[in-house]
Order: C-alpha cells, then structure tokens, then sequence
C-alpha cells in the first residue's frame, strides 16, 4: 500500500532507532538474563519457590486477573454511555471519566486510604469505614479505578472506528432491540478492541507497583513488584538482589507470554479499521428516562471512584491531625509549610526538568519510529518499541540498573534512560495514528504544486500532526512525572523525583504532608495537562457543526427566497 | 380508499436547533414508489431517517398504515416500524456472511435458524448472488454488497422500503427483482417503497410519483411527466431535467426542454456549440431571447459558428421570482 513517507527513509534515522532499541533494551534484558543464570545457577528453582514468593507470584497473576475482569467490562460499558450523545451533562462525563489519569496512580491509592480506611474521611464525617480498603480489595479496586479509563479509550475508540451508526441502524430496521443491537452487532464488531483493552490491563496489572505498594504491602499482601521493591531497597545481601532479578525476568516471562500470541493475532484484525462518520448523530432516538439513569449510574461511580477520595486527599492535606473531623476548625496550612521546603522544590525542578527533556527525546524517538514502520522492514521495530511498554517497570530500572550502573554515575541519566526505554510506545502510537489519517493525496497535491518534501511537510502535514505531536509530548511528560516504580528503584540521594519524595513520605505514615505533597502533584500534572488540552482544542481549529453538515453546503440561491 | 402506507404531515425536523426539515408533507399509496429528488444537503437522507425512526420529529407527524409512529411527543424505535432500510454505503455488518446478514431480519422475527437461512439464501440467489453466501462483506465487491443490502430489507417483509441514495444507482437486473418483489408482496401486504436520490433521471424512470425536496421543503409532488413537463419553478426545471429559459414578450420567462425544439423553422439564431453525445447531438442556440438547448437525434447537422434557424414546438411557462414557490 502507498503510504506517506515511502521515499527513501535516511540511514541515520535508521541508526539512530536501532541504537537506542539496542542500547534501551535488548541489552539490558541480556545482561539481566545472563545475571541471573551466573548468580543463581542451578539454585534459581529454590529462590522462586521459597518462601513467600509462590504467594506473591499468585497474588500477582490473580490480581491480574481478577482487575482484567471487571475492568474491562467496566470500560465498555462506560465507552457505550458516553456514546448517547442525549446524555445529561456528557461533555462534563466526558472529561471527568478521564480524571484517574491525571492523577497519578500511588496518589490515588493514597486518597482511597484517605477516604475509605478507619479514621478516613467517611469515617470521621459519617462514620462508615471500610476496612478491607488496605488489603487486597483495595488493591483490586483501586487498579480498576484506574484501568477503566484506559479500557475505556481503547473500546471508545473501537466504537468510533469500527461501529458506524448506519451498522446498528440497519440493525434497528432489521426489527433488532436495542439489547440485541447490542449483543449481536456492537460488541462483536468490538472484540477486537475489548481484546486488546483486556490484554494490556492484565499486562500492565503485573507490572503494576504503585497501588500494591501503598495499599496492600502494609497489610501483608505482596505481589512480585513490592517484592521486587523489598528486595532492592531494604534486603542487603547477595540472595535477595538475585531474587529480585529472577522476579523481574518472570514478569517479562509471563507479559512474552501474553503479549506475544496476542499481539500477532490481532494486530491485522485492529489495523482493518474503517474511518467513522461525523459524530454527534444519535443512532436512533432513546428515551431521555434511560439517559438520565445511566448519566446518574456513571455519577455514581465517579462519585465514589475519584470525587471523594480527592476530597478526601484535600480534606486530609488541610486537617490539622488524624482522625478530627475535616471541619473549617481544623483546617490549617500547616502541612504545606512543612512539606514545601528547598528540598521538596529541588525535587519538583529535578521531576519537572527530568521529565520535560524525557517527553522531547521521546517526541524524537517515537516519531522516528512512526516514520520507519511505515517501510516494509520497519514493521519489527513498531512490535519491538510496543512490547517495552509492557515490559515491567521493575524489570527494566533493575536491567539497566545492573547493565549501566557501573558506568554511568548520575542516578537522573538512569532515571532518563528508564523513561525512554518505558514510554517509547506512549510517543509512538499518537505519532503513528496521525501519520495513518493523513491523506497521502494532500501530500502529493502539496508535491505536484511545486512543494518539496520539506515544504510539503512544513506547509500540509505539520499542523494536521501538531495535535499528536503536543499530545505525544504531554502523555511522556506526564506519565514521566507520576513514575514512581522506576525511579524508586533507580534513585540515589539527592536525585529523588517528587513522586518519590510523595511515596516516602507515605512509607513513613506522615499522613497530612503525604497528603499536602500529594495535592501539589497532582495540580502539577493537572496544570500542564489543562494547558495543552486548551492548546490541541485551539490547533484543531473549531469544529465543523454537525447541524451545518447534515443541512449540506450546496443550497440553491433561488431557493433562499421563501 | 385505504389509509397510505406512509403518511407524513407538516414533518419539522432540526439537529441541534438548526431546522433541517420544515413542514414536509407527502403520503406513499400501496405499491407505489415515490422518488424523493433533490441536490446534496436538501434533507433528503433527515426526511428517510425520520421515517425509519432513526430521528425525532420537531414537529408534525409519522403515520405508517395510519397508526402514529412518531410525532413532537413520542417516536417509536424503527424496530416496532413495519419499515425496511437500503443503506447508501449498505452498511453491511462486517462480522456476518452474506447468509447470516440476510438471515438477521427474519431471526429477529423468530424464525428458526435453518428456515432463516433458507429464506436468506433463496433471496440471495434471487439477486444473483447465492454463490456468494459464505462471504463477508469485505470479499464482496460494491455491486454484490449492494445485493446483499437489497436482501437484506427484502427479507425484513416490510411496508415501507426506504433506500437512502444508494451510491451506485441499482442495475437493471436488481430493480426488476425489487418492482417485482414489491408487486407481489403489495397483493398481500400493500408495500410501498420511498427511493432518496440526487439524479433526475434515475427518479423519472423508476418512480411512479417524484417529489422535489429542497433545503428542506418540499417544491413539488407529481408524476415523473408532470414534474418534467410542468415544473414548479426554474428550480424545480433544472433539477428534473435540461432546461433552457427564453425571455417571451410580455417579459416573462418560459421553459424549454432539449427535445421540445429543433432545427430548421422560421425562428433565428446562431450556433454556440455543438456536442455529438453518439445516439443524439445537443445544439446551444444563441437567441435574441436566449440561449436554447436543442437535441436531436444523430450525428451534427451544423458547425459552431453557423447561422441557423429553429423551431419551438412546445414551451412552459415559469413562475416569475418572487412568487411564492
């Protein structure tokens, strides 16, 4: 097929993207390998079957399991919702669904113990506890809390790509109910995109160290990331650092086998996409009664998802101590002056700055893997740059820990390298979609009309792409400024990133600063993220109305009279 | 006399406030077919929706065989309608086979598999493209998806047949299989079909009544010689067909078809252009009154340049603008 960017591809970008493939991460994953077998030798059985590792290796895959379940279903539902464009308040849902994401995922957990645990917010305030909110339940809640959005966007975007209006109305006319539409139309037409949605949250719920971390490790519940964790920051001898590494080689073991079948059955069936209709146009008329139901329904959830343990995490970061009542008497802002000190303020130029040039180099390396996939050779490297991100975080910061650790002295360029290795995929994809709707004709048009490739680009494709590219920028960014696995384990003194500082202070039970900490986390990510939304809205151009299109454009002048 | 098997009444209908139908009104009659003409954007694919139920109404009614289906207050869902849909990219499910699209309607009835199969497969070879039951739409080619589309509402047993402008007109073949269907089944059930399309001559000649929609009113109803012959308005001309406007003495405007003039006769002119077409040719003629298309059949008479006369068999005479349409 003739696509953009089919003339000859420079060599250098070539170098420069297996390079970095080598250098980021086949490299390291080797030497973690090779590690493993020279310290462990035939002793690699016992480690894993020691004590309480089967544990965490069960509570790992079950966990996985068990938020794939109902996260999945739990994001479909909320993609098929939002989709009424009849629905009360949807631009409002629209956004607010979106939330858990910026929000980063260990301040999440953190708000849910705010506001659900004893002496928590509902607790003080209405007396309702729950106290399996530190445990497994949590964990699974909260993960699931934050994976729905994820599932989400994946099922949404298989809706807009893959169920055109016209296919469900046919259905209506064919004498088919809603339900029905629903069973034998849409979400057949949708299996590709819950099976994708499914296996990147199991994927990612492996690997996944924050949420067991701040909720589960205190109650016993382990899995094999805090494991990981536990090993490396606190187990001092030999055996616990081999330990650490085998866990992480099984998790890659475990998403290899996962992601590997997967990805080569469906990719051909996600990549035959079609283009959507003009949105807004209901599929057919429903009932206002139904819409107000599921727009209280989705209220709800959102409501006891995020609204109150953000609450709860602001109430917290403005209540004197635990377990008064968060009441304007005892409201002070005490636990700001004690946590915005030079220290935390170097920390956040450090997550700031260390993130800001992670999201631009990865602008870089994920356009420049956009660009060669689109040749036939190119394909693998796509594959390659997709299966680092659901490569473990753990594994990678101990992979490279152990392969650069020698050389490279600052534990920020680490820190940098693990950002890149992970996040190459988040500036891939956006880059690569935008590449994929842009319509090779407009390009040629630009070339026929006198316009070098150059120009042609500067001049046609750039601001059609600059969306992606701003949103490439500030997923990096932002997903950078909430990383807390990699750095965790990569940081050294005086190299902390804020996050990390915000998952130490919550380690040592400091509940107000942890709480204040966290509140200032997530308005720096918030912030940006409002800017640049405002930014792509503005780029984009206002939208076409969907009353103008469907009136049409060609009305006949002599008509306009009557 | 039997109520119409479509009934629409001073239809409003508006998208996000913008009125995209205004008091449309027309009835379908048993085993009629009503072309609905009109350019791009006149609301012809709003008016077909809001009769399927796809769209509610702003204003006035939908009755089908007399019985409300949608009004400002209530609109049933298009599964209760007795109406079957054409789509105008077909909208072919891309996970079913042509047998299982075809089987759906009846399945929804509750008929049994197998007997929905068969009926499937019986309409599909109807259609010519029985061999082709096993496959999906993305191994059929636009005219067999265009079949299979056209199966698949004949197999809903419907009254109403609506096609939305199907992007490639129906061959033929497919539109004597679906008359033919429509007389058979209008002896027990009445049907009717109500055909959305932007070409004129595709409406003439396969309707029994057209009504010209524009910017969401309706301009005219009439048979496809009425509306030809008499248009409402200069609009309404061009729309239908080639036209020619002279200028006649009392300052008024009148209509001329190609084939309502020809060459030789006592009036003069001069010859702009002419264009062989291979069974006709059109002649421009450059008139005191105006330009005026001629058509005949065979090869060039004349050369452009040339001084010739004609002659005016028949002309119509056009609302002056300004007059209410």
């Amino acid at each position: 097929m003739h696509r953009v960017g089919t003339t000859a591809t420079p060599r250098f970008l070539v170098a420069v993207v297996v390079g970095a493939i080598l250098l980021l991460v086949v490299v390291p994953l080797v030497r973690l390998a090779q590690v493993v077998v020279d310290e462990a030798g035939g002793g690699l059985g016992e480690i894993l079957t020691g004590a309480g590792m089967t544990d965490a290796v069960t509570n790992t895959l079950v966990l996985a399991l068990v938020v794939t379940a109902i996260s999945v279903p739990l994001g479909t539902g909320v993609a098929l919702i939002l989709r009424r464009p009849d629905l009360p308040a949807r631009s409002l849902w629209l956004v607010a669904v979106l939330l858990p994401v910026v929000v980063p995922e260990f301040v999440l957990a953190y708000s849910w113990t705010q506001a659900y645990a004893r002496a928590g917010f509902t607790d003080s305030l209405l007396g309702l506890a729950w106290p399996g909110v530190l445990g497994p339940q949590g964990v699974v809640a909260v993960l699931v809390a934050s994976a729905v959005p994820l599932t989400y966007l994946l099922t949404a975007v298989g809706l807009a790509a893959r169920a055109e209006p016209d296919l469900e109305r046919a259905a209506r006319a064919s004498g088919a109910g809603p339900a029905t539409v629903l069973r034998t139309i849409t979400l057949p037409l949708l299996r590709p995109s819950i099976a994708a949605a499914a296996i990147l949250v199991f994927v990612l719920s492996l690997g996944t160290f924050a949420i067991p971390q701040v909720m589960g490790a205190s109650a016993g519940f382990d899995t094999v990331t805090t494991r990981i964790y536990a090993n490396l920051s606190l187990g001092g001898d030999p055996s616990s650092f081999v330990e650490a590494i085998a866990l992480a080689l099984l998790l890659v073991v475990f998403a290899a086998l996962v992601v590997g079948p997967a990805d080569s059955l469906l990719t051909p069936r996600l990549r035959a996409t079609r283009v959507a209709g003009p949105p807004g146009a209901p599929i057919v008329p429903g009932r206002p009664s139904v819409s107000r139901g599921l727009a209280c329904a989705l209220g709800g959830y959102l409501l006891f998802t995020a609204a109150i343990p953000l609450v709860a995490l602001a109430a917290a970061s403005v209540t004197r101590a635990v377990g008064l009542p968060p009441t304007p008497d005892n409201w002070t802002l005490g636990h700001f002056s004690e946590v915005l000190t030079p220290r935390t303020f170097e920390a956040l130029g450090r997550s700031v700055v260390l993130s800001a040039v992670a999201a631009t180099l990865l602008v870089v390396l994920g356009g420049a893997v956009a660009v060669l996939e689109r040749r036939r050779s190119g394909r693998a490297v796509s594959t390659l740059v997709t299966l680092t991100l659901v490569l473990p975080g753990s594994t990678l910061a101990v992979a490279l820990l152990i392969t650069y650790g020698r050389w490279v002295s600052s534990a920020l360029t680490l820190i940098l390298l693990a950002y890149l290795a992970k996040l190459w995929a988040f500036a891939h994809r956006p880059i690569s979609g935008a590449l994929d709707r842009l319509p090779v004709d407009e390009m040629h048009a630009a070339r026929v009309s006198g316009a070098g490739l150059l120009t042609a680009v500067r001049t046609v494709a750039l601001r059609p792409l600059a969306p992606a590219l701003v949103a490439a920028w500030l997923i990096c960014f932002v997903t950078a400024l909430h990383e807390v696995t990699m750095s965790s384990l990569l940081y050294g003194p005086g190299t902390e990133t804020l996050a990390v500082v915000v998952l130490n202070s919550a380690e040592l039970g400091r509940i107000g600063p942890t709480a204040a900490l966290s509140v200032v986390l997530t308005a720096l990510v918030a912030a940006p993220v409002l800017l640049c939304w405002l930014a792509v809205r503005l780029l984009r151009g206002p939208r076409s109305d969907v009353a103008a299109r469907a009136v049409g454009t060609s009305q006949e002048p002599e008509r306009a009279r009557a | 006399m039997p109520d119409p098997v479509l009934d629409v009444r001073d239809l409003c209908v508006a998208y996000d406030g913008t009125t995209v139908l205004r008091d449309v009104t027309l009835a379908v009659a048993a085993g009629e077919v009503v072309a609905l003409l009109g350019p791009s954007g006149s609301g012809k694919t709003t008016l077909l929706h809001a009769v399927a139920g796809f769209r509610p109404p702003s204003g006035g009614e939908v009755r089908l065989r007399g019985r409300l289906a949608a009004s400002r207050s209530m609109c049933e869902p298009p599964e209760r309608r007795d109406v079957a849909v054409v789509f105008q990219h077909y909208a072919l499910w891309p996970h079913l086979s042509a047998a299982d699209t075809v089987a759906y309607p009846a399945r929804r009835r509750g008929v049994g598999k197998a007997r929905a199969r068969v009926e499937a497969t019986e309409l599909l070879a109807r259609l010519d493209v029985g061999h082709l039951a096993a496959r999906r739409p993305a191994e059929l080619s636009g005219g067999e998806q265009q079949r299979v589309g056209l199966a698949r509402a004949l197999a809903r047993h419907a009254l109403l047949y609506l096609f939305d402008e199907p992007t490639a007109h129906l061959d033929t073949h497919v539109r004597g299989v679906f008359l033919a269907e429509l007389v058979t089944r209008q002896r027990d059930t009445g049907a009717a079909a109500l055909y959305a399309t932007h070409d004129a001559e595709e409406a003439l000649a396969l309707a029994d009544r057209v009504v010209l929609l524009s910017s969401g009113r309706v301009v005219q109803v009439g048979t496809p010689a009425e509306v030809y012959a008499e248009p409402a308005d200069l609009w309404a001309a061009r729309l239908t067909g080639p036209a020619s406007v002279l200028t006649v003495p009392d300052g008024g405007q009148v209509l001329v078809r190609p084939e309502w003039a020809s060459l030789g006769g006592e009036r003069e002119g001069k010859l702009r252009s002419v264009a062989f077409a291979g069974p006709h040719s059109d002649y421009l003629v450059e008139t005191l009154d105006g330009d005026v298309l001629l058509r005949e059949t065979g090869t060039p008479r004349a050369a452009a340049g040339e001084q010739v006369s004609w002659t005016l068999h028949r002309s119509w005479p056009l609302q002056a603008p300004g007059e209410p349409g």
